[in-house]
């Protein structure tokens, strides 16, 4: 026994160290990062790693937030990001709902359909022609409509509703339920973790999601964060490029303005993680039936 | 299990069905083809004049409204806020939604089939030039309807470059030098080699000339200035940074052999040497290995706190800032252009500049709303007014006009410029707008570029030769030639930087031989063809011989 718990506490601290080193190799670069995004241009340009600011300045982080549109930017960020999530889980959970289900009629068709996207897509041409045929170009609902649906999601949530025992269902039948209620009062908090898990993915994925906006809006009111930034950007780049004489009382530099742009776009989801934290702890099913 | 297998069964077919179902809508779909360009009536507007601008005479009351696509994410889209575009609102009254994107918004715009207005590229050789004619308007016939005034203002020289197998002129370009402008003296050189003053001074203006002189004096940075890399050069990336073409025009390696064929400038003897040269600075610990892996930022940077004790610099003007503010913190330490390397067989210097083919290219699609008031603009931004606006805003409100004819921005409009750059760009936005810039009128001005290249301008005067024959003469993309091409440039680039990094000649050597042996394997004959017979081609167009 004294072997065994001498075995347990050496385990113990080789992981704790590990973990420890693991940590800090994923910190320091982004305290970099955070740091770098405060200093000055002149000490950045000067280069060389560093951990304190050497001249503290929020030059960076004026130069993004000059941009008087930003704001409106991020609630189209945050809008697209909200709506998004909720429907896209609430959909996908529906769909899973109905393929976990071995006596829905067509479900292998529906199936086989669905896998045959996972390997092919029409490419980005097709796809613009048909968003602009329904009439998606430049409209909120772009981020929203063809962002519903993703199988890969679906098959999560359709094997996770397999694994709620049947016996449930049938007792809720019994006790008069129907199918919409089962769906919602007995399946959907069964499967918190679940759609937690794909809320994150999802809600990060519309977090950072610029594709959309590059291809199919140019309604400037229309532009997330990212795409907002991400403007910033490239003009901070070629800021240089238009040879304005003389001008040159530029406080920022191009990589001063990226750091920073790092820091905003990334802190709100960032955020988000332990909020969302709870629902990955599972055991949730444990005591609901006795068999 | 044969039960399991039937739905299966009944799948697969109803699958099929599906698919045939799917392919008949989408043949039932619109076919394309090319569109007939729109007309409009001008009849109650005006009457064309050779001798009037268009606009000046365009009585059409309501604000014309017109979409612009920029393929450049970083073009500024605002239109009517700032000094220079809200002159364009109100001499045109129109009103200009700018869209920008990249390639694949320009593919997924072709492919959509709506078209903005106007549309502005940036890559004569691309595809979508190519194919001009099937979806933009000719300028030639819209000036010819519209607005006469058009070729008065167009350089006929770059509407002649530009005219495609049918006759047509289809886009116009900004910063097309013709010969006239080279000739006429006012295009500022854009390239030179620099050294930090204090440098300089310290070793009693040192000989860069030849070979020998330049790894000695090489050596004696390196000594003398520890904290320095002795030379550095553009970010290589993909390319060759400033150690390819610009390089050679340095050295002055022909543009073409003798009999007017092309010329591979990359193999040229003198250029090797001075690579070997390049080769014994590197073993000397001159030439620093983040040189090779800095990419356009860690270069600039660099450049910024005069990292570099000398530098063979490409684009003076867009270095500019950065020299500029490494000039204000270090008076007495600027960088200066002195004669750089030369060559060993007496050529002289040819240094490039922009060429006829220019940079950006606009164009008049065929679904243009309004192309009368399209034309106006090509004609309002390529007259003298229009280029004056868009350099230096409006006489008496941003500048004044010398007796001399040149031109200075007022006091207070300077001030900003100088020390609240984000405020000028906003307000003013002079320089920026130019969609048909043109470095004639950059001339004019002393305010026209920054104070630390004016040296490196001046000491380029009478080095610049036009480099036209060799403009456009890649082979046409998606041919076996340009993909042998692609390989070929890539294959160059790491070539060149194993050349300059080599441990002893024999590596030297052995890396140079490995490129002769790929130029062979991918077909260097028949891409070397079709470039003479490009060459050939352009001469006509230009008139020589």
């Amino acid at each position: 026994m004294v072997a065994g718990d001498l075995d347990g506490r050496i385990f113990d601290a080789v992981n704790k160290v590990l973990l420890g080193v693991f940590m800090v190799i994923i910190l320091v670069p982004l305290w970099n990062v955070i740091i770098s995004s405060s200093s000055s241009g002149r000490a950045l340009a000067e280069g060389g790693f560093i951990f304190w600011p050497k001249e503290f300045s929020l030059e960076n982080y004026r130069a993004v937030f000059n941009d008087s549109s930003i704001g409106q930017s991020f609630l189209v960020s945050v809008a697209k990001t909200f709506i998004g999530v909720i429907t896209h889980v609430f959909f996908c959970a529906m769909i899973g709902y109905g393929l976990s289900k071995q006596y829905i009629r067509g479900r292998k068709l529906y199936v086989a359909m669905g896998v045959i996207t996972m390997f092919f897509s029409g490419g980005m041409i097709p796809t613009y022609l048909l968003i602009k045929s329904l009439g998606l170009l430049n409209t909120f609902w772009v981020y929203i409509i063809p962002a519903l649906f993703s199988y890969y999601d679906v098959v999560i949530l359709m094997n996770f509703f397999r694994n709620v025992p049947d016996s449930l269902e049938e007792s809720a039948k019994i006790d008069g339920a129907g199918d919409w209620h089962i769906f919602l009062k007995i399946f959907i908090p069964l499967s918190m973790p679940a759609m937690a898990t794909i809320a994150l993915f999802n809600g990060v994925g519309q977090w950072n999601d610029f594709m959309t906006t590059k291809l199919y809006v140019t309604n400037q009111a229309l532009y997330p964060l990212q795409m907002k930034l991400y403007e910033i950007i490239v003009q901070s780049q070629t800021q240089s490029m238009q040879n304005i004489g003389g001008s040159v009382v530029i406080e920022t530099t191009t990589k001063g303005v990226q750091l920073a742009t790092i820091v905003i776009t990334t802190l709100p989801i960032v955020a988000m993680y332990p909020l969302l934290q709870r629902y990955f702890i599972s055991g949730m099913m444990v005591g609901a039936v006795k068999e | 299990m044969t039960g399991n297998k039937v739905p299966g069964h009944k799948a697969v077919k109803l699958m099929l069905l599906l698919l045939a179902a799917m392919l008949v809508v989408a043949g039932c779909g619109s076919g394309g083809g090319s569109k007939q360009a729109s007309e409009v009536s001008i009849e109650d507007r005006y009457t064309p004049d050779p001798e009037t601008p268009a606009w000046q005479l365009d009585k059409k009351s309501e604000t014309t409204e017109l979409t612009w696509y920029v393929n450049a994410d970083w073009w500024n889209t605002d239109f009517g806020k700032d000094v220079v575009t809200k002159k364009i609102k109100e001499d045109l009254n129109v009103n200009i939604k700018f869209i920008t994107g990249d390639d694949t918004k320009l593919n997924t715009f072709f492919a959509g089939g709506d078209m903005p207005d106007l549309l502005t590229i940036f890559d004569s050789n691309s595809p979508v030039v190519q194919k001009a004619a099937t979806w933009a308007q000719p300028l030639n016939k819209l000036a010819e309807q519209y607005d006469p005034y058009f070729t008065k203002v167009a350089a006929a020289d770059t509407l002649n470059w530009f005219q495609s197998q049918d006759g047509n002129t289809y886009g116009y370009p900004n910063y097309s030098n013709t010969q006239a402008d080279y000739d006429s003296g006012n295009i500022p050189a854009k390239t030179a080699f620099v050294i930090r003053k204090d440098v300089y001074e310290a070793l009693g203006s040192p000989d860069f000339a030849t070979p020998e002189a330049f790894r000695k004096t090489m050596s004696e940075i390196k000594s003398k200035f520890p904290d320095m890399i002795p030379f550095g050069f553009n970010a290589v990336g993909e390319g060759t940074g400033s150690l390819g073409d610009v390089l050679q025009d340095f050295l002055g390696v022909p543009l073409e052999t003798e009999d007017g064929k092309f010329y591979n400038r990359n193999l040229d003897e003198d250029y090797l040497t001075w690579l070997r040269t390049l080769n014994a600075v590197y073993r000397d610990g001159a030439i620093s290995d983040d040189s090779f892996a800095d990419d356009g930022t860690g270069f600039e940077e660099k450049v910024k706190s005069g990292k570099y004790a000398t530098m063979l610099l490409d684009g003076t003007p867009q270095q500019g800032g950065n020299l500029q503010i490494f000039m204000s913190a270090n008076p007495g330490k600027e960088y200066m252009a002195v004669d750089g390397p030369h060559s060993t067989v007496g050529h002289q210097p040819t240094l490039n500049q922009s060429g006829i083919t220019g940079w950006m290219i606009s164009y008049i699609t065929k679904d243009c709303k309004d192309p009368a008031k399209a034309i106006q603009i090509f004609t309002y931004l390529l007259s003298e007014e229009g280029q004056k606006l868009m350099n230096y805003g409006i006489e008496g409100e941003t500048y004044k006009t010398n007796a001399d004819g040149t031109v200075e921005l007022l006091p207070e409009v300077k001030d900003l410029q100088l020390n609240n750059a984000d405020k000028f760009k906003k307000d003013y936005r002079m320089g920026e707008f130019m969609f048909f810039g043109h470095d004639r009128h950059k001339a004019l001005s002393k305010d026209a570029f920054p104070e630390a290249i004016k040296q490196m301008q001046e000491w380029g005067k009478g080095k610049l030769k036009p480099h036209f024959i060799l403009e456009n003469t890649n082979p046409d993309q998606g041919t076996p030639e340009a993909r042998g091409l692609t390989a070929i440039n890539t294959n160059w680039n790491t070539t060149l930087v194993s050349m300059i990094r080599a441990k002893d000649d024999a590596t030297f050597d052995s890396v140079l031989a490995e490129h002769k042996a790929f130029l062979d394997k991918n077909n260097w004959d028949k891409i070397a063809e079709v470039r003479s017979e490009k060459m050939k081609a352009n001469k006509a167009k230009l008139g020589i011989q």
